[in-house]
Formats: structure tokens, sequence, C-alpha cells
């Protein structure tokens, strides 16, 4: 059995593709205006169920299928999804899209509104916050019958269930998650390297400060919020479509700190460096399932030496270099290039 | 009256203890060094899986022996995680965010780690020991007074968390080394120069904070049904929120939290499930909802509160 | 500049440590084998043909103990395995490839990718319904043969599809368990279950059932990863005191079985009723502890499993288990070597290695072999298609003190009882 290089790359691209989208978000949250959002997890969770139950309910009413009898947790239910998943191209495509822009509206909308508490608790208390808004989300999903409850909602069809060629599909998806992701780039980029910008680093390193000198702290933080929260439903999205099957427990704060130690390890502010942290570490954890099976079954199962390697790298690259592999950069705005400009001239 | 109002009250009391136990170190280590430290739910499973290998490998059934055994254990662990990680990182002006995902790689290598050594226990006994049950124990008595069975686990976890309160409220107010403590936590730069010797006095405090925890874990095993490597995880959300309902800076206001949880997760979610069919699955829920509540309600004001902006007039740019 | 050169300085001290690691973990490969771990395959003999089968296993969270246990019956597995085939004169040898999925659905899946790209086609696990879900429709859009040895939710039964389960849904053990609760004389029952899948499942099949025999089921759900039990066994207890309940139906894991029992004990009210469990908490050690020993007795608790009856296969197999490595065989531990055997022969079988030959191989081949867990025919939704169910108790004796007893077994609609298990 030979070692499906194409598989790996494409399986892992489209992973770090989902997660690079949350932590360039974080990113933009946390590392440039300050918000220490301990809740990601809340809006991916939001954009992975509003696709699943919008998807997964549509394609059954456009169908024809009575919902009250047969809804989508229900096993008929999906055993029909399964069969009219891929019978109409348009209609897939349609029902990604439309969840794209709903979960981007929905939980872009909920991050808005979570502003209000945040700038009552204060700086110290915004994360824990945010992370009780996400796990009260997840166990009031966890009860709400017409999502699948506990059980969740699977069968999920994907936007390109109807090609038939397995490759193809991936390779499509992958697309997909890579335009988003550019996207999402692009964005944040724009924001970032912009007059507020440089009012969002000015709120995190002295709020009062900012506060002073006029800036409109709370609509600032709000904007940001909405922008971040909705491109993190975005990857929820995409992740609802990658499972195929949705479930209370794939959002719990762990999922968050996970991606924060990504936005660390590549470099606090920096954007590219959070592509690289993302990287690294889903290469990471799936390179080493490759290695671990590979020593045998000893006296230990070597599988939890991969945990142990894991939160080892964490600490080792964080003594080497706290602040992250990439440092922060200047904020590129025309202002700086015409600074530059100047600079160059002086010196010479 | 709802039925069973007796048993709700006493688990209350239990965890109210069990909680105190575990947030009050946190607190204390917070407020100290300002590190929110993830490798706190790790104390918890080392001190019970202390606890469960004297018990397991060695036959040895005596709290008391458990008990120092596993604050000598968890203590020297947390002094290392501060020379070995958050000092250096400290050091080098890291913030507080980098050191706090750096305790979370300690958290998740520290976890597997003892699933190994669980595994290694495990071939050479024959036990297992990824989930343990219960430990009963011999030198700690139980009993009925005046109509309230007193389990070990509640014995236990009185003279424990007493113990520990009485100890720690001494030596911070009474003794040069507590004052020391203090003065580090408020202001650790004033201190250093007042002549404070100041990583000394953060790493007494890391070794009898996570000491504490770990001593909370052997009394756990006396009262959880099955420890597994992962006993400290499902509990460190909820030692947090009594730690944030304090502020992370009050004590008082911990212990309150403390108190404050586990009423809410006891006898509240008892009578909503009574009165109003909540199904008692939602009890996290009402843990959560507590602490935004409380946090939104009662906004800590000063150095980790809310800046006051009802006070932004409207209609600037 | 000096910037850019501290950025590339850290990259590369990054890409140092990264490699160190993987260099130490050769390393630490070296040492294992050479401590004696499984040796890798050092045969001279001419070409031999080495197949892998992927195992994702529970070995952390909330199925742990169950899954420790499976490691050793999948080592005694394959060695029998390999026997087999080697006494066949086929020069082919079996490699089992192990991971752990924290009995977490995301896990699940992402190991099964991780076989795919190791190019293995057949899959052995996961344990818990809610991965079985998760991992479904990757499976059967890549044509990997999944087989679960302990997926009992009749939600999976799903024709047609690349999902095996070498054990009988649930829809039948809730069957036998309420008929032994009736049986037990309980009328009026609390069914305290998990919030999961499985859980549920069971418990609407057990109302289903039990209200055709006459009796009242309330359900009362439980959230699922907890640290501890004890605010919802009270809820329990007062529960059962306000409805006058005389019977308890416990759907549980081991970890929280063991908590949620434990805590049980506690209560008066609890200890003066009928306790009735499912197959989950079966075989763990954390439920021979002397208090949750002694209420068994008191209770006389009892609970059913998937077991096959009077199979002298099992119990050839638990001996060997014992004597190997000194651990009983816990709940659905025949399943999984069963499993085993089948997806060995059925690669053999299909002649050349693609998911689709083997999926057809091993409807074939299960239709002809009988084990430990008795015969493994699997049914039109790819779930075993006869499965029996036993009794078992908590009982003194053993090395630990108390031990796990089979003293029943379901047959023809009622329960017939071979042993006493409480004086």
């Amino acid at each position: 059995m030979g070692f499906d290089v194409m598989g790996f790359m494409v399986s892992w691209l489209t992973l770090f593709g989902i997660y690079a989208i949350l932590s360039l978000t974080l990113n933009l949250e946390s590392g440039t205006a300050g918000i220490t959002n301990f809740g990601k997890a809340l809006f991916y969770g939001i954009g992975a169920y509003v696709s699943a139950t919008l998807t997964t309910y549509l394609i059954l009413m456009s169908n024809g299928v009575d919902i009250n009898e047969t809804p989508p947790y229900d096993i008929r239910g999906i055993i029909l999804l399964g069969e009219l998943g891929n019978k109409n191209p348009l209609l897939n495509i349609g029902f990604t899209a439309l969840s794209l822009v709903v979960a981007f509206a929905v939980a872009g909308l909920i991050g808005y509104l979570l502003t209000y508490p945040i700038l009552r608790v204060g700086p110290a208390f915004v994360g824990f916050t945010l992370l009780s808004a996400g796990e009260l989300l997840r166990i009031f999903l966890q009860h709400y019958e017409p999502v699948g409850a506990s059980k969740g909602l699977m069968a999920i069809p994907t936007p390109f269930s109807w090609i038939a060629e397995g490759r193809v599909r991936e390779l499509a998806y992958l697309g997909l998650v890579m335009g988003l992701v550019a996207l999402t780039y692009l964005a944040v980029h724009r924001l970032v390297n912009s007059p507020l910008g440089r009012t969002l680093r000015a709120i995190r390193d002295d709020e009062i400060a900012a506060l002073c000198l006029g800036k409109h702290v709370p609509r600032t933080k709000a904007t940001i919020l909405f922008i971040g929260s909705g491109f993190a439903g975005v990857a929820g999205v995409l992740l609802a479509y990658y499972l195929t099957s949705v479930n209370p427990n794939m959002f719990m704060p762990l999922v968050t700190f996970n991606v924060w130690a990504m936005i660390i390890l590549g470099g606090f502010g920096n954007l590219r460096g959070s592509l690289l942290g993302a990287a690294i570490i889903t290469f990471v954890d799936r390179a080493l399932t490759f290695v671990t099976p590979q020593l045998g079954v000893a006296v230990i199962s070597p599988d939890y030496l991969r945990w142990v390697v894991v939160g080892l790298l964490i600490v080792v690259v964080l003594l080497v270099n706290p602040k992250g592999l990439l440092p922060e950069g200047p904020i590129k705005t025309p202002a700086l290039d015409v600074i530059n400009e100047e600079l160059r001239d002086d010196s010479k | 009256m709802i039925p069973g109002l007796q048993q709700a009250l006493m688990n209350t009391v239990q965890y109210a203890l069990f909680y105190l136990i575990f947030s009050i170190p946190l607190t204390l280590s917070y407020r100290t060094t300002k590190v929110i430290n993830f490798a706190h739910a790790n104390f918890i499973t080392y001190g019970a899986y202390v606890a469960i290998f004297l018990h397991g490998i060695a036959g040895l059934d005596m709290m008391s022996v458990a008990a120092v055994l596993a604050f000598l254990v968890t203590g020297s662990m947390a002094v290392l995680n501060n020379l070995l990680v958050f000092a250096p990182l400290q050091k080098r002006g890291s913030s507080p965010a980098i050191v706090m995902i750096s305790s979370m790689g300690l958290w998740i290598a520290y976890k597997y780690l003892l699933y190994m050594i669980t595994d290694v226990a495990h071939h050479y006994t024959g036990r297992n020991f990824v989930s343990y049950g219960r430990i009963t124990y011999s030198d700690v008595p139980r009993g009925v007074i005046g109509g309230i069975g007193f389990s070990q686990a509640l014995v236990a976890s009185l003279i424990a968390t007493t113990i520990s309160m009485v100890l720690l409220y001494l030596l911070l107010e009474k003794t040069k080394i507590g004052r020391a403590m203090r003065a580090v936590a408020d202001n650790p730069w004033l201190a250093e120069i007042s002549g404070v010797p100041r990583s000394l006095v953060v790493n007494l405090m890391w070794f009898i904070c996570g000491g504490m925890v770990g001593a909370g874990g052997v009394v756990w095993t006396s009262f959880s049904g099955a420890i597994t490597p992962e006993a400290g995880d499902s509990m460190i959300l909820q030692v947090f929120t009594v730690g944030f309902i304090g502020g992370l800076v009050s004590l008082m206001r911990t212990g309150m939290g403390a108190a404050l949880i586990a009423a809410i997760e006891n006898v509240g979610i008892a009578m909503l499930n009574a009165y109003f069919g909540v199904p008692v699955s939602f009890r996290p829920f009402l843990t959560f909802a507590t602490l935004i509540i409380t946090l939104i309600a009662f906004p800590p004001l000063g150095a980790g509160g809310g800046l006051p902006y009802r006070f932004l007039r409207r209609g600037r740019k | 500049m000096t910037s850019n050169k501290k950025a590339a300085g850290s990259i590369g001290m990054a890409i140092i440590a990264i490699v160190a690691l993987v260099v130490g973990l050769a390393a630490g490969y070296g040492i294992a084998v050479m401590t004696g771990g499984a040796a890798p395959t050092t045969a001279v003999a001419p070409e031999k043909k080495v197949y892998s089968i992927g195992f994702t296993l529970p070995l952390s969270g909330e199925l742990s103990s169950i899954g420790k246990i499976w490691e050793k019956v999948i080592q005694l597995a394959m060695e029998d395995l390999n026997k087999e085939v080697q006494a066949c004169g086929l020069n082919v040898e079996f490699r089992a490839v192990v991971l752990d999925d924290g009995t977490s659905e995301e896990k699940a899946l992402q190991n099964v990718q991780s076989f795919v790209q190791q190019g293995i086609k057949v899959v052995i696990g996961p344990a818990a319904s809610a991965q079985v879900k998760a991992v479904k429709a990757y499976a059967d859009s890549n044509k990997i043969v999944i087989v679960s040895p302990s997926s009992t939710a009749p939600t999976l039964a799903i024709p047609g599809d690349y999902i095996f389960r070498t054990v009988g849904s649930d829809a039948g053990q809730a069957k036998a368990l309420a008929t032994l609760a009736y049986q037990e004389g309980a009328r009026k029952i609390v069914v305290f279950h998990r919030n999961d899948e499985y859980g549920r499942a069971f418990a609407e099949f057990f109302e289903r059932y039990f209200g055709e025999m006459g009796g009242a089921t309330i359900k009362l759900p439980y959230q699922t990863g907890l640290s501890d039990y004890a605010s919802e066994v009270a809820t329990l207890a007062s529960k059962v005191q306000s409805e006058g309940a005389d019977a308890v139906v416990l759907i549980a894991f081991d970890t929280d079985g063991a908590n949620i029992l434990s805590h049980a004990a506690e209560s008066a009210v609890l200890s003066g009723i009928r306790w009735f469990v499912s197959e989950g908490p079966h075989g763990a050690e954390e439920l021979l502890s002397p208090t949750i020993g002694r209420f068994a007795s008191k209770v006389r608790l009892f609970g059913t499993r998937p077991l096959f009856i009077a199979n002298p296969l099992y119990e050839d197999f638990k001996k060997r288990m014992i004597q190997r490595f000194g651990i009983e065989p816990g709940v659905f531990s025949e399943n999984l070597y069963d499993a085993v055997k089948l997806a060995g022969w059925a690669i053999l079988r299909a002649g050349t290695y693609d998911g689709e030959a083997i999926r057809a191989a091993l409807i074939e081949v299960a239709k002809t072999y009988y084990g430990p867990s008795g015969w493994t025919i699997f049914d039109s939704a790819g779930d075993k298609a006869q499965q029996d169910y036993g009794v078992w108790a908590i009982v003194l004796g053993g090395p630990k003190g108390y031990q796990f007893k089979d003293v029943g077994l379901y047959e023809r609609g009622s329960i017939v009882f071979l042993e006493q298990a409480y004086p």
C-alpha cells in the first residue's frame, strides 16, 4: 500500500484552510484589536449549525418531503438525504451559497450583540464571557430538538456531492475553501493595513489613551467583532460540509484554544503568521498520526505520545520565541510608504 | 418542599468545599502572577492519581499519607512549571496570553503523560488505572450525626478545606512571608525594591497553591465514582467560573462564588427540575448563565473592571 | 533588516526543533523495539504480503476503560489471525495500525482520514455510535469498510452503506432489558440515560417495549462528559420519590456509570429500589469497588449485554484473555475479536485490496463464520443479524473482591436465570 501523498495534501490543506480563516479572524480580534476572544467556537458552531439546518431542511422540502413527518435527524430523513443529496447540482450549490451568506450574517450579528456585555465586564473578563456564551449555546443546542439535539445532524448534502469522482469532488471543495481563505485574508489585510488598523492597535495597547484621543472604542470593537465572527461563521459552514455532520460536541472551548495556539505560534498580530501557525499545527497533528502507530504496541499506547509531543511543541516554540515565529510588522498604509520614502531621502 | 432537598443541600455543602479548595489557589496564583494557568486541571488530576497509585500499587489506603504526598508532588509540579516555563517567558516580557497558551501546552502534555504512566502501572500490576473507582479510606471516619449522613468524602473535605483555609489565612495575614506575597501581588516592582525576594516568594506561592489543589484531588478520590486522567478537565471550567465570580482578585468573593455555584448546581437545578420540568442535563447551562449574569450585573470595576462607557457622550465621532 | 534576520533565525530554530522532535521519535521507535515492544516484521522469508488493518480506539476519554481492554483483545486477535493464515499455507501477514480517537467524533473522522492516506481500506472502530455517525459519509464516499464492534444505536441501521456492525442494535437489547425489569416486578420505571445518540435511542425503545408490556416509564436524561454526577443523582432520587417509582434503568458508559452508582449508594431512596443497567458499564474495573459491590447486592442489580449464549468459543476466549493478560474481557470484546477475524478473511477473500471488493467479501465471509460472539451473519443493514442477550450481575468473588458474572439469558421473550446472583 503506497502512501497517498495527493490525498494527504488535499485533506490537510482543506483542514488548514478552515483553521486559517479562524486564525486570521482571531488575530484580527485579539492580536490587533486586543479583544481576547475565547469564544471563537461559538461563532464557528453557529455557522456550522446554520448551514447544516438550512441545507438539510431545504433539500428535503424542495423535494416535496414533509419535514414534520420525516425530519432530517430521523433515520428515514437521513436515508432520504443520502438519496436526494446529489440529484440537483444547482440546488446544492445554491444552498451552499445561501448558507454562507446567512451564516456570515447570523454569526456576525451575534458577535455584534455580544459587544455590549464585553464592554461592561472589562478587558480582563472578555475572554471568559465569550467562552461562557459559547458553552451556553452548546448546551442549548444539545437540547433543541429541531436541530437534532444531542444527536446532531448528519448526511448533510455537500456542494459538490453530485460529482461522481471522489478525488475531483475533494479538489473542487478545496478550491472553494481556498477561495474563501483568500477572501478572508484580503478583507482582514485591508482592515489591518489602514487607519482603522492603527486605531485597533491603539485600542489594544492602551484603551484609555485611545478613548482620550477621541476614538469611538465601543463602535470599533463592535465592527471588528461583527466581521471576525461573520468569517468564523463562514469557516463553520465549511466545516459542516467537510465533515457532513454536526454535533454540539464539536464546538467545545478546546477548539478555541487550538486556534489561539496557532496565532501565538505564528506571530501575534501578524497575518501571515496566523497562516503559518495554522499550517504547522494542522500538519504536525496529521503527520504524527503516521508516525505513532509505527512505534508498535509496546507497554505504552504510542498514540499518547502524539499528544505529549503536541503539548511540548507549543511550550518549546514559545520558549524559543515568545512573540511567535513571525514578528508583527508595521501597518502598511500609503502613509507608511511616504514615511519610508522620506527616511530614504534623509539617509542619502 | 421538594423531595430530596436534604440530599441536595448536603451536595451543596460538599461541592462548596471542593470548589473552595480548588479555586482559592487559582485566585491566589492569578493575583500574584497574572497567569491564567490551565495546568491547574492537572494539579487536581495528579493529586488524585497519587492517591490512586498508592492505593492500587502499594495497597495503601491512608488519606493523610496520600494528601501529604500529593501536596508535595503537585506543589513541585507547580514550581517546576514556573521555573521552566512561566518565569522565563515573563522575564522576556511576554503578554499574559502567551503565558496562558504555554500553560495550555503543559496541560496537554501532562495529561497524556499521565495516560502513559497509567499504562506502565497497568503493565506491572495488571490493574486498570485509566479509570479508577472510588477509594474507601481507612483513616477517615464516617457516620450519622443527628440524622444526617456524613460520608467519608464530606468528613475529609471538611477537614481538608478548613485546615487549608485557616492555614492560608494565617499565612497571608500574620506572617512576613504572607505579607511579602501580598506585596508582590499588588505591586511587584515596589516589592522588589523594598527588598522582597520576588522569585522566591512567587515560587513558594506556586508550591502552596499547587499543593493545596493536589490535596483536594486526593479528597476527590473518596467522592467521585470514577477518576480518569481527564478528571480535572471537566472541573476546570467550573473552577474558573468560581474564580471569575471573585474577580480573580478577591479571595472573599471567590469563597462566596464557590457557595453560590455549588448551591445553583445542586439546589437550583433540583428546584427547576421539580417545578418547571427543566431537564437535569441543563445543569452546566446554569453555571455559565450565573457567570455571565454576575459579570454583567456586577462588573468588577477598578483594575480588572470595565470602563464606564455609560459616561461616554453620544454623538461623538 | 535586523528584524528580517531575526524572523529568519526564529523560523530556522523552529524548523530545527521540529526536525529534532521527529528524530527523537525515530530514536524512541528504535528504543521501543529494543525493549521488547512488538517487533516489526523481520522475516527474511520470500515476499510476505503485508496487509494493514486500521483501528480507531477510545484510548482516552469517556470510553477509555473499554478501550484499554480492547487494545489487548486486538493483540490476541491479530496473533490468532496471523497464526490461522499461516496454518492455511498463505504467505500473508496482517498488521494493526492503532490510533486513539479520545471518544470524540472529530478525532475519529481524522483518524479514518489518516488511515485512508496511509492506504488502508479497512478500519475497525470507532466505538461510540456518535462517532460512527461522523465517519459514515466519508467512509461511504471513499469506499472504506468500517466495522464497529460496539455501536448499537438503531438510528444507524442503514442498508447499502460501508458501515458494518458486529453487534446487534439496541432495539433488541431494549426489549431484553424491558422484559428483565418487568419480570423482576417493576411497573413504574425512571430511565436515567445519557443525553447522546446511544442513550436517547435506547431510552426511546425501552419506553416503547416496556409500555407494550404494561409498565410506565419516565425519562431523565443527563449531560455527558461531566466530571461528577452527584447533583444529577440527587435529582434522580427526588424524582423516584415524587413519582413513586419502583426501579431505575441506567443507560451509561463506564466512567459515568461508575460515578452514578457510587453516588446512588449514598442515597437511601435509591438504595431501596431495584436497579437495571445497560451493557455500557460491563467489564469496567471501577465498578468493582466495595461501594458499588455492596450497593449492587443491596438493590439486586442486574444488567443486560449482548452475548452469544452457551458458546464454548466465548468461554475459551475468556480463559485465554485472563491467562495471557490477566484481564477479563469486558463487553464487546468478543464482537471486536470477531470483527478482526472477519476483516482479515474478507481481505483475503476479496483478492484485491479494494474497498468495494472487501465489502462484498465481508458479507460473504460473515455468512459462515462462527466465533466467540456467535454467528456473525449480517442483516440487510450490515448489522449483526442474530444477537442474543445475557444478564449479568456484580457478585462477591474474584481477585479484586467483586466480579462481573453472567447469571442468566434472554430467551424467546423471557428471562431465564441460570444461577442465583444475590442471596
